[in-house]
């Protein structure tokens, strides 16, 4: 049973080229991300993106180059999807990278085209994923195994809304069994690999015990960084630019095609080591705390994220922030504001232009428009894009799961009224 | 701190949806020549109606859409302008897509303000105590508008004597929120029932505190511009404040099948002899909207109308109603206005207090038209005042009324009002111990006309009129 990945692959592209590269994407756009990479068909996809990261200053002004790069969340290791990937679209990859150094195109084997995939992959330095463990398999078997279920009752209304919840359950029940289709719905989804677990227990524990190691230059070092801190945040100066009506012109022209949205995202870290040292202990924070405390559908009160990831590119002197959620850029920014606002001032307080912020966590954000216009500024266009699964929210998805997991198994009288009540 | 607002400057429609004066049109204008228009809007500012008193006998408002704004001589003024919204307006590709205005919604096939019909530069909203007086109202205004030819009438939009009710039937207006410093607001109070419908100011009004306690972005003129001093400084800086006491006015017109809706109504709760049921019609018809015919909410009169209850609004969703036993999780009421129900606290001050930034100041009318081939088209014209349209009317228009999965549902877009595209259409009663699913809903309301517009303040007005010109006026 696997435990979700995230993929990420960067390869700068030669300024002369990055038309060529939009072009390669618009085209793929236009016939559609799934039927050009053919992501159905390759194992485990949950979202996939293509995006150009256009050349930009980092905080000094100095260029730093255009990239091009893929993400995907994934069922199965990275390298793994990377092969399959390259056997089922690898002409289609070729098209996108034909103008990256070193692409192995024309006649290359497949083995050298991932290996070179491979080595142009960046980790994330955070990465959070709504419910960890749960398969894109999984979530379209559930979701079929609610449809059928919700005919089922359609169909056999009438005698059974006479019936007590039980029987109706029962009958459920019995649908299911004889279904032959159904059958993998009688047992519990499996959990993540044993292996992997065990990392993820090492790691829950090792942490906190590093830290207790770091204890006594934390307790010395942390009064110094909070008033280098303030005393940066003072002299910072917010950005007031707005976002370019083209630029906007252009994102929405991908936006709200389906029940959920892709975010990316670009921004140069603050000049320094400081900021440059904040923002990567604070991705390691989020790291650690999405990893095992915000892994059941919640982070920290935003419930309607998919999956979002940060990593640093050139060096560390860009963020890529890159996100799959329900509804809305608006919705989405409002829920950031609402109910996360402490979470985002973190961590892009520490990025150019960022509304200011009081001991990192206050303000910023809470600043609306001038926040909704930073994300908008550094938003990038997602030109491709791809959902498993474009018509389910997270609400949807956490329904399906929880239909799944009480249809067999003992209920109490009120569990299975509450059951009832899902669908 | 409740600001003090200056209700001499704004205009009287968001203060007031002029209830006494029960006969409404709205004139839909084009501008032909700007330097004329500018001198005929110039003579019709004194008519417009100010947010101070209560008018006796008729009202005027005025209105400008982005492309009127720019014929006037107000080229965008650069970042401190209008929002993207307001600027591309409502038949912007990306946002009929994002409204709903696909299909048969689409704006190549409304009746105005598409791309198959006249522009519509400005709107005069003109409101009378009886049909008489609109009939002289409108002839006056046209005599003073359209006289020199500089304006056009683009289409006259009538509308039904204002009565309680809207076409399908219901009781329609009950819940509106309440602007803060407002005679009415104070009244409230905080605390009390209408106390939760209080709202800042700043939601509504250009120049004022919104819910964040910040002031919405709004149109700024550089200092080349009014040198006259018409319009009021911005606090600490040099440029001059179009916004000021100012509004944005969405505006579309939604056609109503009501034949259609009682029909698949009489249909769908037919009894298994094939007679109709018209007790269980109306309750359908109820568990749709989330409130009776009469105006009872459901959620305090699940079972049948109850007069007693007509303009009740006391209430939330998630202590008495949590899993829609009583109104449907996609009930059209319980979409529109969500109260208590939103995450990450339902039942919260806190989720009350972040449905307070989705709020509208509805002044919809309805209307009775004879339509081609003798039959009557029905409807209504939704206005409705809001600070930031984004995040208020296209976000309930996007992420609460259009949305399949709202709530939590599944294939369910609002069932009254939501336009269907390529969904399945799904109505679900919640019920114990099973559920009624409704599927594949027609749809029963199209959008037949539509844009945004600017309504300025009363300076804001003289200074468009007077002061943008570069000459060629009289």
């Amino acid at each position: 049973m696997p435990h979700q990945s995230a993929v990420t692959v960067l390869a700068t592209v030669p300024p002369d080229r990055v038309d060529d590269v939009r072009e390669v994407l618009n085209e793929a756009n236009r016939q559609g991300a799934g039927e050009v990479f053919r992501f159905a068909e390759v194992a485990g996809v949950h979202f996939a993106r293509l995006v150009l990261v256009p050349q930009g200053p980092d905080s000094t002004g100095t260029l730093l180059p255009p990239s091009v790069v893929y993400m995907s969340e994934v069922d199965v290791p990275p390298s793994v999807h990377l092969a399959d990937l390259v056997r089922r679209a690898g002409d289609e990859l070729d098209k996108v990278f034909a103008y990256c150094d070193g692409y192995p195109a024309g006649g290359a084997s497949e083995g050298e085209r991932v290996a070179w995939l491979r080595s142009h992959r960046v980790p994330c330095a955070a990465f959070y994923v709504n419910t960890v463990g749960r398969g894109r398999q999984q979530m379209l078997n559930e979701a079929r195994l609610r449809e059928a279920i919700e005919d089922f009752l359609d169909r056999h209304r009438a005698e059974l809304s006479a019936s007590s919840p039980t029987r109706i359950r029962a009958a459920v029940q019995e649908y299911v069994t004889g279904r032959e289709d159904l059958a993998w719905a009688r047992s519990r989804p499996a959990s993540p690999a044993l292996r992997w677990r065990i990392r993820q227990a090492a790691h829950l524990l090792g942490v906190p015990l590093g830290g207790l190691v770091l204890l006594p230059f934390l307790v010395i070092g942390l009064p110094v960084w909070a008033v280098l801190l303030r005393w940066r945040e003072r002299r910072d100066v917010p950005s007031r630019e707005r976002p370019d009506r083209d630029h906007v012109r252009e994102l929405a022209s991908y936006e709200d095609f389906a029940a959920q949205n892709p975010f990316t995202a670009v921004g140069a870290v603050k000049p320094g080591r400081f900021r440059r040292g904040t923002l990567t202990a604070i991705l390691f924070v989020v790291d650690y705390g999405v990893r095992h405390f915000f892994k059941r559908g919640n982070l920290a009160g935003v419930k309607t994220i998919h999956f979002a990831r940060w990593l640093f590119i050139d060096g560390k002197r860009r963020v890529i922030f890159a996100s799959n959620y329900d509804g809305s850029l608006e919705s989405y920014m409002d829920d950031f504001i609402d109910k996360v606002a402490w979470g985002l001032n973190a961590v892009f307080s520490n990025g150019l232009g960022y509304p200011r912020t009081r001991w990192l966590v206050l303000d910023g954000a809470k600043d609306e428009l001038a926040f909704k216009h930073y994300l908008r500024s550094h938003q990038l266009p997602t030109q491709v894009w791809y959902s498993a699964y474009d018509t389910l929210t997270t609400h949807n998805l956490r329904t399906n799961a929880r239909v799944r997991a009480g249809l067999f198994g003992t209920l109490s009288p009120a569990e299975t009224e509450a059951w009832l009540a899902l669908l | 701190m409740v600001a003090t607002l200056d209700l001499d400057d704004m205009q009287g429609l968001i203060t007031r949806g002029y209830s006494t004066l029960r006969w409404a049109s709205f004139l839909m204008l084009s501008i032909t020549d700007p330097a004329g228009a500018r001198a005929a809007l110039g003579q019709l500012t004194p008519r417009v109606t100010s947010g101070r008193a209560e008018p006796s006998d008729t009202a005027v408002n005025l209105a400008f859409t982005a492309d009127g704004m720019r014929l006037l001589g107000l080229e965008t003024p650069g970042p401190e302008g209008f929002p993207e919204e307001f600027v591309s307006g409502m038949t912007d590709p990306d946002r009929s897509r994002f409204l709903g205005d696909t299909g048969e919604n689409a704006p190549r096939y409304w009746r105005w303000g598409g791309p198959a019909t006249p522009p519509v530069h400005a709107v005069a909203l003109l409101y009378a105590r009886d049909e008489p007086g609109l009939g002289r109202l409108e002839a006056e205004v046209r005599q003073v508008a359209l006289a020199t030819g500089s304006l056009a009438e683009v289409v006259r939009l009538g509308t039904a004597e204002l009565t309680e009710r809207e076409p399908f039937g219901f009781r329609d207006g009950i819940s509106q929120p309440l602007i803060e410093g407002l005679p009415k607001a104070t009244a409230a109070g905080a605390g009390s029932a209408a106390g939760g419908e209080v709202v800042k100011a700043g939601e509504f009004v250009l120049g004022y505190p919104n819910e964040y306690g910040l002031l919405t972005d709004r149109p700024l003129l550089p200092p080349p511009h009014d040198t006259a001093g018409l319009l009021p400084r911005v606090p600490g800086g040099t440029g001059a404040d179009l916004g000021h006491n100012g509004s944005y006015l969405v505006f579309r017109q939604l056609r109503q099948d009501v034949e259609a809706f009682w029909g698949y109504l009489d249909e769908a709760t037919r009894r298994p002899d094939g007679s109709g049921d018209p007790d269980a019609r109306d309750a359908l018809a109820a568990r749709m909207v989330g409130r009776w015919p009469g105006g009872a909410p459901l959620v305090h009169a699940p079972l049948r109308d109850d007069p007693a209850l007509a303009t009740d609004n006391d209430f939330g969703y998630f202590a008495t109603d949590r899993d829609g036993l009583r109104c449907p999780l996609g009930a059209h009421v319980r979409r529109a206005n969500p109260r208590d129900s939103l995450d990450p606290r339902p039942g919260s001050a806190e989720s009350v207090a972040i449905g307070r930034r989705h709020r509208l100041l509805r002044r919809g009318r309805a209307y009775a038209d004879g339509g081609p081939g003798g039959g009557t088209e029905r409807g209504l014209h939704f206005l409705c005042l809001n600070a930031n349209i984004s995040r208020q009317f296209e976000f309930i228009q996007h992420t609460w009324l259009n949305n399949p999965n709202f709530n939590g549902l599944y294939d369910s877009p609002d069932p009254l009002v939501a336009p269907r595209r390529n969904h399945r259409s799904t109505f679900t009663e919640q019920a114990e111990p099973l559920r009624t699913r409704r599927l594949d809903l027609p749809q029963f309301v199209s959008v037949r006309g539509g844009a945004y517009f600017f309504l300025p303040g009363l300076r804001a007005l003289r200074f468009l009129c007077t002061a943008t010109g570069e000459g060629g006026q009289r």
